[in-house]
């Protein structure tokens, strides 16, 4: 038998080595830098908080049809970022320590360009950064992009009013006991307040305050408070309570006004302690009215526990209208969650093991799982 | 019972002949001060109740020692007196439950939590410090979130950097020090 293999592998090497002799060699190649492929309504932005290692956050560029990672964006030491409202630039909101992990501190606002992925410009703030879990509420433009808000949090809460195009910091206004930045219209900004209001403060055109209001509550901060995660909706944000409430705030007009709030769970899902959580813990297909929520069954304190089932609500109707378990799919549970706003919509969902996966939003029929696509990714970002 | 009574009369008389008020007065303060320091202290007492087991026996325990639960173990994100706290233990980065690192700055600006300890049936004031000045530990995170509120009850949230304030505000790991027992 050794002797019969011997012989053909003689026979082998007498045959292909001298085809293997007369390839021709390799081309020389020439070192590029690749272009970004055109924005599709599939692209994502992925805030990994890098957190074993936290003054590395990055944002991933990722592609929800290809599954590519097309990219990545710096985002330094707990970041906040936000997209402009034409989807065209990436503002991070960061801080430098001089010497890498110490030294002087820099708090500044970073902007991408997201054709290119390179930085166009900065905004050095003053050491006041709001330090803290990313939301869409850390920096946010207005809608006509004409102001860039940053939160503030030293403890003491106020905000900073930017003027993106010129480069500059405009003013910071006091908001004692009312944090965080939602903009809304092109010159207002509302803040959360630890007695369960919202503060909206309207600014002049040159980015002064001009009048500031408080509403009435709109949830109980004690007995049921609610993530600060708000999802984007047509008219403002949809706040989810950690009981399972769901308080709309429209913020079209001067002052917000609240829509009646309504629940995820039935008196079944009550008894059986099933729970919203994580730390993106909904998005809303706006057209369709389709909200997708991490669900978990748990107690009090388990409102940072990521989902076992991905819940579906028709926003209209209030009613649940699918329930997607993950772990029939191998997926661990569900941190964070969000869908692109296209007639297509694919949904992304973030693991507690880092895993991003796509599915179709319609269906829920799971197309990908990319491994570990960073180590914490906890927030994502669709134009 | 009636032997216990006559235990205790024989052992009041007894103090009484051979202490004076003044020496009897700093006695107790001391075992008052001390009484009134143990709860606050965070001690092991799975040692206790070994030499408790070796007591009632009358003979020493040749047991192997007791293994921790999650809740006596400063290593172990279960332990009591990480009820809420979000981050990496001090204890698994060179600190303990209540001391930071070497070469870290503890934060002299906090969040508080309620925790309850199961050994003495006590619940427990208790300030979550992180330890600041050198980047993420990355050993031993822990997540835990009873009672824990969003960032607008800023004193009850454990997702701010807690180091924000301190002149090297990198934020390394988190500790949990006991304040005082909760009022009921």
């Amino acid at each position: 038998m050794k002797v019969c293999l011997m012989r053909a592998a003689l026979l082998f090497l007498a045959t292909c080595t001298p085809l293997l002799a007369a390839a021709p060699p390799l081309p020389a190649e020439h070192l590029t830098v690749t272009t970004l492929p055109p924005n599709t309504p599939h692209r994502v932005y992925v805030l990994d908080e890098a957190f074993n290692n936290e003054i590395d956050a990055r944002v991933h560029v990722f592609d929800g049809d290809t599954y590519k990672r097309l990219g990545q964006i710096d985002a330094g030491f707990t970041p906040g970022f936000n997209l402009s409202p034409d989807g065209k630039t990436t503002v991070v909101g960061t801080t430098y320590f001089a010497r890498g992990s110490r030294g002087a501190r820099t708090d500044v606002v970073e902007f991408t360009d997201n054709a290119t992925l390179g930085v166009t410009h900065e905004i050095v703030l003053p050491a006041k950064r709001a330090m803290t879990l990313p939301s869409y509420f850390n920096l946010g433009y207005s809608a006509d992009a004409h102001f860039l808000y940053v939160s503030y949090i030293t403890p003491a809460a106020s905000f900073g009013v930017l003027d993106p195009a010129k480069g500059t910091v405009l003013d910071e206004i006091d908001t004692a006991g009312c944090v965080l930045v939602i903009p809304s219209g092109p010159d207002r900004v509302s803040t959360i307040c630890e007695s369960g209001r919202i503060m909206t403060i309207t600014l002049d055109a040159q980015g002064h305050e001009a009048a500031r209001a408080m509403s009435d509550a709109f949830f109980d901060p004690d007995k049921d408070p609610v993530f600060v995660q708000g999802i984007p909706t047509s008219a403002g944000y949809a706040f989810l309570s950690f009981l399972g409430q769901v308080h709309e705030v429209d913020l079209s007009a001067a002052q917000p006004a609240f829509h009646p709030a309504w629940s995820l769970l039935n008196t079944a899902d009550q008894a059986q302690s099933w729970r919203p959580g994580g730390t993106q813990v909904g998005a809303i297909h706006r057209k369709s009215g389709k909200l997708f929520v991490p669900m978990h069954r748990g107690g009090e304190g388990t409102h940072k526990q990521g989902g076992s089932e991905i819940w579906v609500f028709d926003m209209r109707t209030h009613q649940r209208v699918a329930r997607w378990p993950l772990a029939p799919l191998k997926l661990s549970s569900a941190i964070a969650v969000q869908v692109s706003q296209d007639d297509a919509p694919v949904m992304f969902v973030a693991t507690e093991k880092a895993d991003v996966a796509v599915f179709d939003a319609l269906t829920g029929m799971l197309r990908h799982i990319e491994k570990q696509l960073g180590q914490t990714p906890w927030l994502f970002m669709s134009p | 019972m009636r032997s216990m009574d006559r235990l205790f009369e024989h052992s009041s008389r007894s103090l009484a002949r051979h202490t004076s008020r003044r020496s009897l007065l700093a006695m107790l303060g001391k075992i008052l001060t001390g009484a009134a320091l143990v709860p606050l202290l965070p001690v092991d007492r799975s040692s206790r109740a070994q030499a408790a087991d070796a007591g009632a026996t009358g003979v020493p325990a040749h047991k192997p020692p007791m293994k921790k639960t999650g809740s006596d173990d400063p290593l172990s994100c279960d332990y009591w007196k990480y009820c809420a706290i979000d981050g990496f233990l001090c204890s698994c980065c060179g600190g303990s439950a209540n001391s930071c690192p070497p070469g870290t700055a503890p934060s002299p600006i906090t969040w508080i939590g309620t925790c309850h300890n199961p050994t003495d049936g006590r619940d427990y004031i208790v300030s979550y410090n992180d330890c600041c000045g050198k980047t993420s530990c990355g050993n031993c995170e822990c997540n835990r979130n009873e009672r824990e509120k969003p960032i607008y009850r800023p004193s009850r949230n454990n997702d701010l950097n807690w180091c924000m304030a301190n002149a090297d505000s990198n934020y390394h790991c988190s500790v949990s020090v006991i304040l005082g027992v909760a009022e009921e």
